[in-house]
């Protein structure tokens, strides 16, 4: 990842010198953000032109990720707010960035307009004609489909907004995320496959968007106090943050398996079929990483206090977890886009992850410099 | 306290009334080289352990390794149980699968590691009926928050009291301590034959479930209950205090047709009703190839194991072992039974050691192997025979 480059901790050595100004600094960040979006782009492009399934499927699963960032953020300070927590008024910097992504992400929702008929069997004209899916166009159609996606994203970002600037209506975003959020589940990634049926599966999007939302939380503390940008965070909140991600890792865990095991156990046929995929294919080894990456690493590595407050060890955990949400987001939009076909990574993936962390430099970063004083030189970090 | 006096002086201990005084005061205290011995506060005060220089509880390895106990005990029973003692498959899934296994090793490792991390507390700091902490404010469950330490030798308590006081204590006081009261052990005297005794209850435990783990399935062994066995259901015919007509079984309702092939066949077993039967009961199907091979097929199954495949014995098999003589079914006397006779005979058995197969084959079965038994005697002998001697009673 681009910022760790950036910001390496710069040794103790007393002949540099002099450190880079925030401005500097930021100037090359803003480089970097543009470079990786633009490479990520030109990518997407050339896997529309080979490939338009991948590259759909990998436009909507950008947009859903950043989308996450951007309510993880949110929904993080929502809490904070409603419970009146003390302990995160140091790294609250970086939930209020979060939400600039949401206006991006909106954007890439609605581009699906011309991807729609590639990614959603209801979208094509022949879905009038399913036996299945007839009934279901009165809620899966075209306009009111993006209608809603406009909905969603307009009371994301007003809520949003009010709550980070005048720090109100934490209560009110927290219930209209909840049915909304559920909504958006079902509608951009359940319907993909819309004769399968998982009530969970709102819980299960929610559990992998909240642990990605405090892994970036918690790498974005680190980051910016080793830049020396948040003094204040002690090793209290890094031990906090740690309990929070180990925590979610688990529940992740918990609803992963709660939902598994409903349809492993019942083995209705329409509910088996995309699992039955999964354990007999080659997307099998990939199904079992998801499991490794988002339970099994953070779990063994953060078990222990020391690693909980070890910077280094967290920052391998918080990597591992958003390895593993992008493996996650891929198992679930991927399969039923390619219908049984074996797993691939091309330009489109490529293209999508760069563009992830492009777009998530490029909207954070001026929200995290706007009370910072740019011609500030860094004091020496440790 | 290794202290040897029964009673020493050397200890104090000052009140606050805000956490933050406190810890500032114990701050202060380990600057100027006292030592700590405790802190009591209504609530956990953040920062603390570090203050007064706690090293890192090891509670947490009790911990683990309690839930890996649960685990393991999850496991081991769920998969011993499931796949070694009363194997069964269930909903078609192996025997040992784990997905189903999980939510009872989750739980179970919760509740080791809980209960466990807090009877190791309990062992770990002495907590026993009875036990006495020292130093103990009586504003500390309350407002107070108090530290306890010591005085070195060489420093006065008013050097302490007018230190406390300038941080802010509401008091500070010397303690009187009674060294019979401060002893952390749990096994000490008092609490020794206790913990023999719990200790002792793992191993009556497992030894009372040894018999009920080893199994031996040639003779009768002990049951947890046997109320599962016994019905306690109403019998059809037994009284019914409530029901209509007093009785458990009810009349069939009105127009209640009965199901094909229920109809009772009005024969009893015997020599007497086997030859009403042949005179009263006539076969229903006619002979063809349809109803020849079914007779066939359920001669070969039922029938050819003891009376032969070509009805002379000749491959029978408990001939060829020495068993018994079935009839012989191609022999004069049987070809001159009458068909309800030979129904019968299928039906309710011979009058020597054959059993009815009255319920292993159907009614339309029994009478197509008899049409069958029919085609094997005309293949027997082709040419017609005399007249028929008078038949001299049954054989089967």
């Amino acid at each position: 990842m681009k910022p760790n480059q950036v910001f390496s901790v710069p040794s103790r050595d007393l002949t540099r010198p002099q450190f880079p100004t925030l401005a500097e600094i930021g100037e090359k960040f803003r480089l970097g953000a543009w470079t990786l979006s633009g490479l990520g782009l030109l990518m997407l492009g050339i896997g529309l032109a080979t490939s338009p399934l991948h590259a759909w499927a990998n436009v909507l699963m950008t947009a859903f990720n950043l989308t996450c960032v951007g309510l993880g953020g949110l929904f993080l300070l929502a809490i904070q707010s409603t419970t009146g927590a003390r302990w995160s008024d140091p790294i609250l910097k970086a939930h209020r960035a979060m939400p600039a992504l949401l206006p991006i992400a909106g954007l890439m929702m609605l581009a699906l307009w011309f991807g729609a008929d590639t990614l959603y069997p209801w979208a094509r004209p022949e879905a009038h004609t399913d036996h299945l899916l007839k009934g279901r166009l009165v809620w899966l159609n075209k306009p009111f489909f993006f209608g809603r996606i406009l909905l969603f994203f307009a009371l994301w970002i007003l809520l949003g907004r009010r709550m980070v600037q005048r720090g109100k209506g934490a209560a009110v975003f927290i219930l209209v995320f909840g049915v909304s959020f559920v909504l958006a589940n079902f509608d951009w990634i359940m319907s993909l496959e819309p004769a399968w049926n998982s009530t969970i599966f709102a819980i299960y999007g929610f559990s992998g968007m909240f642990l990605q939302g405090i892994a970036i939380v918690t790498i974005s503390a680190i980051v910016l106090r080793r830049v020396g940008l948040l003094p204040e965070i002690s090793k209290a909140q890094n031990h906090d943050l740690g309990k929070l991600l180990f925590a979610f890792s688990c529940f992740w865990a918990y609803i992963w398996l709660s939902q598994f095991l409903l349809v492993w156990y019942a083995n209705i046929p329409e509910e088996t079929a995309p699992i039955r995929l999964m354990l007999n294919s080659k997307w099998t080894p990939f199904f079992y990483l998801n499991l490794v990456l988002n339970f099994g690493l953070p779990f063994v590595m953060l078990l222990q206090r020391k690693a909980k407050t070890n910077e280094r060890v967290l920052m391998v955990a918080c990597f591992t977890v958003l390895a593993g949400h992008w493996l996650d987001l891929y198992l679930m939009v991927l399969p039923p886009v390619l219908k049984g076909a074996a797993p691939g990574f091309g330009f489109s993936e490529a293209g999508g992850i760069l563009l992830q962390f492009g777009v998530g430099h490029m909207a954070c970063w001026p929200v995290f410099m706007k009370d910072v004083n740019p011609d500030q030189e860094l004091p020496q970090a440790g | 306290m290794r202290s040897t006096d029964a009673i020493t002086l050397t200890r104090f201990r000052a009140s606050f009334a805000d956490p933050h005084l406190l810890l500032e005061a114990v701050k202060r205290l380990k600057q100027e080289g006292y030592p700590i011995i405790d802190t009591y506060s209504p609530f956990p005060v953040h920062g603390m352990d570090e203050a007064i220089g706690l090293k890192p509880s090891r509670l947490p390895r009790a911990c683990l390794a309690f839930g890996l106990l649960g685990l393991a005990t999850a496991l081991g029973v769920q998969i011993w149980t499931s796949a070694y003692d009363y194997p069964l498959i269930v909903g078609g899934k192996p025997l040992v699968s784990l997905p189903a296994f999980i939510p009872v090793s989750f739980e179970l490792t919760v509740l080791f590691a809980g209960l466990g991390v807090v009877a190791s507390l309990f062992v770990a700091s002495g907590m026993r009926p009875k036990f006495k902490v020292p130093d103990l404010h009586p504003g500390v469950n309350d407002d107070r928050f108090v530290v306890a330490g010591e005085i070195q030798a060489g420093a006065s308590f008013t050097v302490v009291q007018s230190l406390m006081a300038s941080l802010g204590a509401l008091e500070t006081e010397l303690l009187v301590e009674d060294k019979s009261q401060t002893d952390h052990s749990l096994l000490d005297r008092e609490a020794k034959p206790l913990a023999f005794l719990l200790a002792a209850i793992p191993a009556v435990l497992v030894l009372a479930a040894l018999p009920l783990l080893n199994r031996n399935y040639l003779k009768r062994n002990l049951a947890w209950d046997g109320g599962m066995m016994a019905p306690v259901a109403y019998q059809s015919f037994d009284p019914h205090p409530s029901l209509p007509g007093g009785q458990v079984l009810q009349t069939p309702p009105a127009g209640t047709v009965s199901r094909k092939g229920l109809v009772p066949l009005p024969y009893g077993p015997g020599k007497v009703e086997a030859e009403r039967a042949g005179l009263e009961l006539k076969n229903p199907f006619q002979p063809s190839q349809e109803n020849f091979s079914r007779g066939k097929l359920v001669y070969d199954r039922s029938c050819a194991a003891c009376h032969g495949l070509d009805g002379d014995n000749n491959s029978s098999v408990i001939v060829a072992r020495g068993l018994l003589a079935p009839a012989i079914l191609v022999a004069p006397v049987v070809r001159d039974m009458p068909d309800g006779r030979l129904f019968h005979v299928a039906t309710f058995g011979g009058p020597q050691k054959m059993k009815g197969l009255g319920d292993l084959i159907s009614r339309d079965d029994r009478w197509k192997v008899v049409l069958y038994i029919r085609e094997l005697q005309r293949a027997a002998a082709p040419k017609p025979l005399p007249a028929p001697p008078p038949s001299t009673g049954a054989t089967s």
